[in-house]
């Protein structure tokens, strides 16, 4: 008795291709749809061709957001590929209380960021605690503008986001160092290499793939940023909106009864191609070091 | 090989393409609201809707006792209360008019109202009532009423206004009067200027940036009067940025206010690090709940210039299956006897022009919290919207983005009205 016919794979990857196409694709493509046309939350919108990507060549305020998304990733990317892989060096070793220190360095990463963002506002504050107590010590006459001043506040959240990603990146270094071999170190110093030496010319390339990965990740979430900056600059972009994220750029324009909901669109896919770059540099970069 | 590879990328474009012209409704309606189809005085029956914003758990028998006794005086009627949560309120509506899907009559907010009536998803309240503009405050009527739009859209529900709320304390220290306090914008500056310089810079007065409020106040014309083109960029303007430039600069205000989100004065005011607030009536009851040690060092006094008015209102669904039920239950929540037994218990004055005269409202008692009350119900009579509708949550972030790099002294005060006006204008256009 034969049951399978040639349609009964089909029929199994029904229910996984509508869940693709209605929860994946489909949303994907209607913004790319959408991009095209002046459409608003109600009463839907019409056709306009090119123009939502014509007006975001002269976008000033999109200017700004894709200039903070770039200086983000340009600080996060050499600070979160680096530190966790040492931390992890460091946490790797079996002492008595390591435990404590591995478990410290991973708190910021359970807490919401939401939480952890209004932690730091309160410490950034005018009137918070790095501020109240630098005047104390006479370091500062005054505060210190962090969260409106242009660039300081960028320059908070970044130290938001580094300090709050050092864990995380951390526990996939760990994993990955786990398969280094130890007796690639045992070699290295039997033949005298230093400890720095062992580091550069076995735990380095014994990670790279991951560092590649962790780049890759940080690349992207830094691009993509949102909560620290919406948080710190209490939702306003900071002075002048000067701090905004394309994130929140898009959420900005979605938002309310009179959303702009083409525009919001046509700057998603902005974001999308602005997002995939790095992602396809590193990763042929990650190709050639490996053909190398 | 390489045409093969693109066949799908073209017939997912082509796909695209075709699909954006289909399934997008024209945005070319012009019409102006949507008329009744049934006289309100028809036999009321049958079943409708109604939706408010957070009044549940605290006002439910208030709302209970108002339905029930709507069902007594109309038999055959049965009302649905829906009641959504404070927050995202906004957002429901939205959802519940793009899914057409509004409730038969339902609270909207003026702001709310205006895209909803432009979509023409809104009832004309007027067309069915013609004695709206009677038994209503002119200004509660007129803030369902739009340029570029005929019709009323919404029955005034509830009121509200800002009267100014001083720290005594803060002011005792600094050697000025909480009891003759500051009643121009002028006068403000004054105080701030004093504040700062009495206390060494440690004590502020002023925490908020000025808005399109304080340019009304300020005597600019705000918008045109076709309601096409905002014309706020006027010298007044300028001059008025300028002197909130120089008072930032001199370090009258609080640097973090270019950061906070709205009412974060009445916050810093009610943490007790600033001296002065905007609030409503009953804003006087909150401060000393959250910071009991405010108590008896608040003193109310009328609002600078002239003072904003708010309004709470109902408004009917243009698609009701049931108007005549609808319109009657909307008249009947916001009659002159509902509004004031609802003002009573909510601390808001009632847009009823028969509710005038009730002592709760015109007489105080002595305490803080009811000179405020009468302060505030006396100022609703000068009160006006300060604020056109037309102004879209992305118009207003725009404008106060731009007068923050203003205040900020990153562009210039003239700079930042012009940009302002020419994304307003853009913005609007759309």
């Amino acid at each position: 008795m034969k049951y399978h016919r040639w349609f009964t794979p089909w029929v199994l990857i029904v229910p996984a291709l509508a869940w693709l196409l209605v929860f994946n694709l489909w949303p994907s493509v209607n913004t790319v749809i959408l991009s095209f046309t002046n459409a608003r939350p109600i009463g839907g919108g019409t056709f306009v061709g090119l123009k939502n990507f014509e007006t975001l060549l002269h976008d000033e305020q999109l200017r700004y957001a894709l200039l903070n998304s770039v200086i983000y990733m340009v600080v996060c990317l050499p600070f979160l590929t680096i530190f966790p892989l040492l931390l992890a060096v460091l946490v790797e070793k079996k002492l008595p209380g390591i435990t404590f220190f591995r478990t410290a360095f991973y708190t910021p990463v359970v807490a919401s960021a939401v939480v952890v963002a209004l932690i730091w506002q309160w410490i950034l504050d005018d009137r918070g605690l790095v501020n109240g107590l630098a005047e104390k010590l006479g370091v500062i006459s005054g505060p210190l503008p962090f969260l409106s001043d242009q660039w300081l506040l960028l320059l908070s959240a970044i130290s938001l986001t580094i300090w709050k990603g050092l864990g995380y990146y951390m526990i996939i270094y760990l994993a990955a160092l786990g398969n280094v071999g130890r007796e690639l170190h045992e070699a290295a110093a039997v033949d005298g290499a230093s400890a720095f030496r062992r580091f550069v010319n076995v735990t380095i390339p014994g990670v790279r793939g991951t560092m590649v990965l962790i780049s890759i990740l940080i690349s992207v979430s830094a691009l993509r940023v949102f909560s620290e900056l919406f948080i710190l600059s209490g939702g306003k972009g900071g002075p002048g909106g000067r701090d905004n994220s394309v994130v929140m750029l898009i959420q900005q324009y979605s938002q309310g009864f009179e959303g702009n909901l083409g525009y919001a669109s046509a700057l998603s896919i902005v974001l999308f191609f602005v997002t995939v770059v790095p992602m396809l540099v590193l990763a042929r970069l990650n190709r050639k070091g490996a053909e190398a | 090989m390489r045409s093969r590879r693109l066949t799908p990328v073209a017939a997912l474009a082509v796909a695209a393409l075709s699909l954006a012209g289909c399934g997008l409704g024209s945005s070319d309606d012009t019409s102006s609201g949507s008329k009744p189809t049934v006289d309100a005085n028809t036999q009321v029956t049958g079943e409708v809707s109604l939706q408010t914003w957070a009044l549940k758990p605290k006002f439910t028998s208030y709302v209970e006792g108002v339905i029930k006794a709507f069902e007594a005086k109309y038999p055959g009627t049965k009302v649905t209360w829906l009641d959504q949560p404070g927050d995202g309120y906004d957002k429901k509506v939205l959802s519940q008019a793009s899914a057409g899907q509004l409730p038969d009559v339902v609270n909207l907010p003026p702001d709310f109202a205006l895209p909803l009536a432009k979509q023409n998803l809104l009832l004309d309240v007027a067309a069915a009532d013609p004695k709206l503009s009677e038994e209503y405050v002119e200004g509660g009527v007129q803030a369902y009423q739009y340029q570029g739009q005929t019709g009323t859209f919404g029955y005034p529900w509830y009121l509200n206004t800002d009267i100014d709320y001083w720290n005594a304390t803060k002011f005792a220290a600094v050697g000025l009067d909480a009891k003759n306090p500051p009643k121009t914008f002028d006068e403000l500056l004054a105080a701030a200027k004093v504040m700062h310089d009495k206390s060494g810079g440690k004590e502020y007065l002023m925490s908020r940036l000025p808005g399109i409020g304080d340019f009304t106040n300020a005597g600019v014309k705000v918008l045109s009067d076709d309601g096409k083109t905002f014309t706020f960029n006027t010298p007044e303007a300028v001059a008025l940025l300028d002197k909130y430039r120089a008072a930032y600069a001199a370090g009258y205000l609080p640097r973090d206010i270019l950061t906070q989100e709205y009412l974060g004065n009445s916050k810093l005011f009610t943490q007790g690090k600033v001296a002065w607030t905007t609030g409503g009536g009953n804003a006087i009851q909150d401060f000393v709940k959250d910071n009991p040690s405010l108590k008896g060092k608040v003193v109310p006094s009328p609002a600078l210039d002239t003072p904003p008015l708010y309004v709470q209102g109902l408004s009917v669904s243009a698609k009701t299956k049931n108007q005549a039920a609808a319109i009657a239950l909307a008249r009947f929540v916001t009659n002159a006897e509902n509004q004031a037994a609802f003002a009573k218990i909510v601390n808001i004055f009632p847009s009823t022009k028969a509710s005038a005269n009730d002592p709760y409202f015109s007489k105080s008692d002595g305490t803080p919290e009811s000179d405020a009350k009468v302060l505030a119900f006396a100022s609703l009579a000068k009160a006006k919207s300060l604020q056109p509708a037309v102004i879209s949550g992305a118009t207003n972030d725009f404008i106060n983005q731009q007068i923050s790099l203003a205040i900020a002294g990153k562009v210039t005060s003239k700079a930042a009205l012009d940009a302002a006006v020419a994304k307003a204008n853009q913005l609007l256009a759309q």
